[in-house]
């Protein structure tokens, strides 16, 4: 009788640890998420900072160039006024192939090639188109291991108990997923 | 999707292993001092074995503490500042973001070799270092995936262990490395004969042990961490092409093997600072062929 009494008490403590356990990494994941999305904000708005200092370096030298630098400002506009990562990720897009039209141009500036503060911005800027692709990359990734949790069996009982459903990835069109190399 | 590396029991089994070695070598030194207090007279037996254990104590806290500093003081490398070293802190800082790591501390080893580690006891107090040949041979996707490589270390604990053993064991052979390179810039000196022959006879000692330490070191350091370092890397740059070439480089290259570097710190490289075969790396076309076939 005791010996049973004793058995039910560790298979309850058991329990409470793995309702715990469970409980504890859906909330773990689900923050790793929602860091992982303010890393791509970060970087997406640390992108658009940089932008002004760009096209103050380049306008003295660009002066026939204005469709160009134009198409540079207002994506950033666009990007600065997205809601939503998702419409900020397409909006970064539209400013990176801005970009390559502009650093393409430059290439006929030997002038402007020779500037060093241009020059750190061009490199600034890819680095932070890493790092956007990066953090998106570590997004899905939590998201996936995330939605594993939930649909898995024995994860998904505890889905269900909490009320914790599989979240949606960050929808990139397939031909916008290869990585844009900013041309030197 | 494909199954993703889950470093989760990586990571237990590394931390396992690190309190185990710890306690090991407490056990062993402490039983070094039972065997020179029974040498001496029986008096001094309590003193000796108060000494043994308060010094096995610290030497682990101190080695656990600052295995990273100790590694990267034993390959003399210096601290890489954000100012003169701009790409490769942008690379990391991109790889931190895909590995979900905090930053560590990078480091620039001044050797001609392309070679890196990684090294500390957790994401936390990590660092890596590259050497001067990396940064000069290695365009930007190939040092990206060199130092992926070392993240993917740093995330499954495996630098922890690494070091541990390379510190701990290999105390050692780093001291005698250091011993050698003393006497034989020194040579000639005007100190007197007679603590120059102890000094000779310790250094003849430590040289007879220390390639015993390397080996132990060696033995107890898997070669398919290598492997799974690889494979972590590919996790984190989705781009195995890069880490291929990056190792075809490796071993084309032809950089004549590290002298300063002691053996023991071998196994925390990406490749043997000590070229031709190996048995602290697994072949450089096994390692390729498995990143092909991803």
């Amino acid at each position: 009788m005791l010996l049973v009494f004793w058995i039910l008490i560790v298979v309850a403590i058991l329990l409470i640890f793995i309702f715990f356990g469970y409980y504890n990494r859906f909330v773990l994941l689900g923050n790793r998420i929602d860091n992982s999305l303010s890393q791509i904000n970060v970087q997406l708005k640390r992108r658009a900072d940089l932008i002004p200092n760009l096209v103050e370096s380049v306008k003295g030298y660009m002066k026939h160039e204005k469709a160009a630098i134009k198409a540079v400002t207002d994506a950033r506009k666009a990007l600065v006024g997205a809601k939503g990562v998702e419409q900020k990720v397409k909006a970064d897009r539209k400013l990176e192939s801005a970009l390559k039209t502009i650093f393409a141009i430059a290439e006929g500036y030997p002038d402007l090639k020779a500037n060093t503060n241009f020059l750190e911005l061009q490199r600034e800027l890819a680095a932070t188109e890493d790092k956007i692709a990066y953090s998106r990359q570590y997004y899905n990734d939590s998201i996936l291991t995330y939605n594993n949790l939930c649909k898995t069996f024995p994860g998904v009982l505890f889905a269900n108990l909490y009320g914790k459903k599989a979240r949606e990835y960050l929808q990139i069109a397939e031909s916008e997923k290869k990585k844009i190399d900013v041309k030197f | 999707m494909k199954q993703r590396i889950d470093f989760r029991d990586q990571i237990v089994r590394n931390k396992r292993r690190s309190v185990f070695l710890m306690f090991s070598v407490f056990v062993i030194l402490v039983l070094l001092g039972y065997v020179i207090s029974l040498a001496f007279s029986p008096a001094y037996f309590f003193l000796i074995m108060i000494i043994a254990i308060i010094f096995s104590i610290s030497y682990i806290l101190i080695s656990y503490y600052n295995s990273h500093k100790i590694a990267i003081a034993s390959v003399g490398a210096t601290k890489a500042y954000k100012d003169d070293y701009k790409q490769y802190h942008n690379l990391v800082e991109g790889l931190i973001l895909a590995s979900g790591l905090p930053k560590p501390e990078l480091y620039i080893m001044h050797s001609k070799q392309i070679n890196a580690f990684a090294s500390g006891r957790d994401p936390q107090h990590a660092v890596v270092c590259v050497t001067e040949g990396a940064l000069e041979k290695l365009d930007k996707n190939e040092l990206e995936a060199v130092l992926a490589h070392e993240l993917g270390h740093i995330a499954s604990y495996d630098m922890r262990y690494m070091t541990l053993v390379a510190v701990m064991v290999g105390m050692v052979a780093i001291i005698s490395q250091i011993f050698l390179r003393s006497l034989w810039f020194s040579g000639g000196g005007g100190s007197n004969d007679k603590s120059k022959a102890i000094f000779i006879l310790i250094g003849i000692v430590l040289a007879i042990i220390a390639p015993l330490v390397v080996y132990l070191v060696q033995m107890s350091i898997s070669r398919k961490r290598e492997f799974v370092a690889d494979a972590s890397a590919v996790k984190f740059t989705r781009y195995p092409d890069g880490l291929i070439r990056a190792l075809k480089k490796i071993k084309v290259d032809n950089t004549p093997p590290e002298k300063k570097v002691s053996k023991a710190v071998a196994p925390l490289f990406i490749s043997n600072p000590f070229g031709g075969l190996s048995s602290t790396h697994p072949p450089i076309e096994k390692r390729i062929q498995a990143l092909e076939r991803m």
